[in-house]
């Protein structure tokens, strides 16, 4: 079952990829949307690495693999993608938005308090799975923080932020999915894991079409 | 004999290194940097070897989860050094990063040759060479491009180098992966080359359609030239005429 959960969203990870591919690596065309492409990318070799080990013999409840540093590289791309091209322009560093920025912390704090509760809480959990955990968890932390900023950041300038609403939701739902199916894995429940993947895999193959639509909609 | 990989290291590097005054400038920046693979792939090997006698010589995992990533990283502080001190050019960084990544697959096919005499062919120094080459060079190049927004973006620079480096660390585990594997190893031999064909093919056409842009504005610049010439000669005789005019008028005058 791992199998096919993998392969699902490595399917819907290259299908991503190569849609962006197509629409953005032109030249002139917007960065942001080059690194989420490449986000996909990341996902895609993540699954692939997972697919190729489990065709080989190995298997992905034995502790660390590489396959989780496409998890990481993803969310690393998500907050590039924002925190580097974007956030300068959504938010300008005025002091009457404070609260927005506080609020936002709110997506960081929730997945603190998840891993709390299901990684450290259960005593029987392998430290190496508290450990990966925890540094899902850092990244998760970073990336939702502005997902979360950029969706509820009053966009009176530029209009970006409004039309990247639906991709900001989308990014945040991504970041609860894998550490849904990150702690499924921990826990060697296959049909978690199947259900936290498919869930996955709907969320990345909206990701491309919807940064598509938001872009258009900012630029017409 | 227990000193081998230093002989090999002294018999590849010294040479090479005597030959850096006699090269070109781009060329020795390139050299230099395989110098830098080589040097980098002797110091993995020390890593490597420790490695594997933590993890109680599971050569399988290690190969495929841990040197990865040793690897990897590795081969990126002398291309991250470089983008910070000397020069963030993309292009400079391209080859840069994919010279030293050469250099290290160069470095570590030889070993490899040397310690596996009886088993090497043809075959292997054909797949070794394009595969394993490739794949060194590719992954060190990907870590390259993003360390050309070292000055340019800071933002992008921190997190864009690490996520790239992570996609060459998955790139590098995969192909060591499936190498290693006896139904799929064919598969990891062609990978390089399938990442490497595209990426040359669109670097050919971007530099056609640079050399063309160039050859349009040269032939343009031209005209604009000639243009110019015809118009000054065209004034010119103007002028002339104007003058044997002038003179006309003044002998009839004085007549």
């Amino acid at each position: 079952m791992y199998l096919i959960a993998n392969i699902i969203v490595c399917v819907c990870a290259i299908g991503g990829f190569v849609y962006g591919g197509a629409q953005f690596f032109q030249p002139k065309k917007a960065l942001y949307a080059q690194m989420i492409t490449l986000s996909l990318g990341c996902i895609a070799f993540g699954r692939i690495f997972n697919i190729v080990r489990l065709l080989t013999g190995g298997s992905l409840t034995d502790g660390f693999s590489l396959g989780f540093l496409g998890m990481i590289g993803s969310l690393m791309f998500f907050f590039s993608a924002n925190y580097g091209t974007v956030d300068s322009i959504v938010d300008e560093g005025l002091k009457q938005y404070k609260n927005y920025r506080l609020l936002a912390l709110a997506a960081p704090f929730m997945a603190a308090v998840m891993y709390v509760g299901l990684f450290l809480i259960d005593t029987e959990m392998l430290f190496i799975y508290q450990l990966l955990g925890a540094v899902l968890t850092v990244f998760i932390m970073l990336a939702t923080y502005y997902h979360m900023k950029h969706m509820i950041f009053p966009d009176v300038d530029f209009g970006i932020g409004k039309c990247l609403r639906p991709y900001n939701l989308l990014g945040l739902l991504y970041a609860m999915s894998i550490f849904v199916e990150f702690y499924a894995l921990s826990q060697d429940n296959e049909l978690f894991t199947l259900i936290s993947c498919i869930a996955t895999g709907l969320i990345i193959s909206l990701m491309i079409p919807t940064i598509v639509r938001g872009i258009k909609k900012w630029t017409t | 004999m227990d000193n081998l990989i230093y002989i090999l290291y002294i018999c590849m590097f010294v040479p090479l290194l005597l030959s850096l005054p006699l090269i070109h400038k781009t060329s020795r920046r390139i050299m230099v940097f395989m110098l830098i693979g080589i040097s980098a792939a002797l110091f993995i090997s020390e890593v490597n070897g420790l490695l594997l006698r933590l993890m109680n010589y599971e050569t399988l995992y290690v190969t495929t989860t841990i040197t990865p990533v040793t690897e990897e990283i590795i081969k990126a502080i002398p291309v991250l050094i470089y983008a910070f001190v000397i020069s963030d050019n993309r292009e400079k960084l391209l080859s840069s990063s994919f010279a030293l990544g050469i250099g290290f697959a160069l470095f570590e096919n030889t070993y490899i040759l040397i310690n596996s005499m009886d088993a090497v062919s043809i075959e292997w120094a054909v797949i070794r060479g394009f595969s394993t080459a490739l794949m060194h060079g590719i992954c060190t190049a990907a870590v390259g491009f993003g360390m050309s927004f070292v000055k340019k973006k800071k933002k992008l620079f921190y997190c864009g180098t690490f996520a790239l480096l992570m996609l060459a660390i998955i790139y590098h585990g995969i192909f060591n992966m499936l190498v290693q594997s006896e139904s799929l190893k064919y598969f990891g031999f062609v990978l390089p080359l399938a990442t490497y064909i595209p990426v040359v093919i669109n670097l050919i056409k971007k530099f056609r359609e640079s050399r063309r842009a160039e050859k349009e504005l040269a032939a343009a610049a031209k005209e604009k030239a000639a243009e110019a010439e015809e118009s000054t000669a065209e004034e010119q005789t103007a002028k002339v005429e104007e003058q044997i005019t002038n003179a006309e008028e003044q002998t009839v005058k004085a007549e």
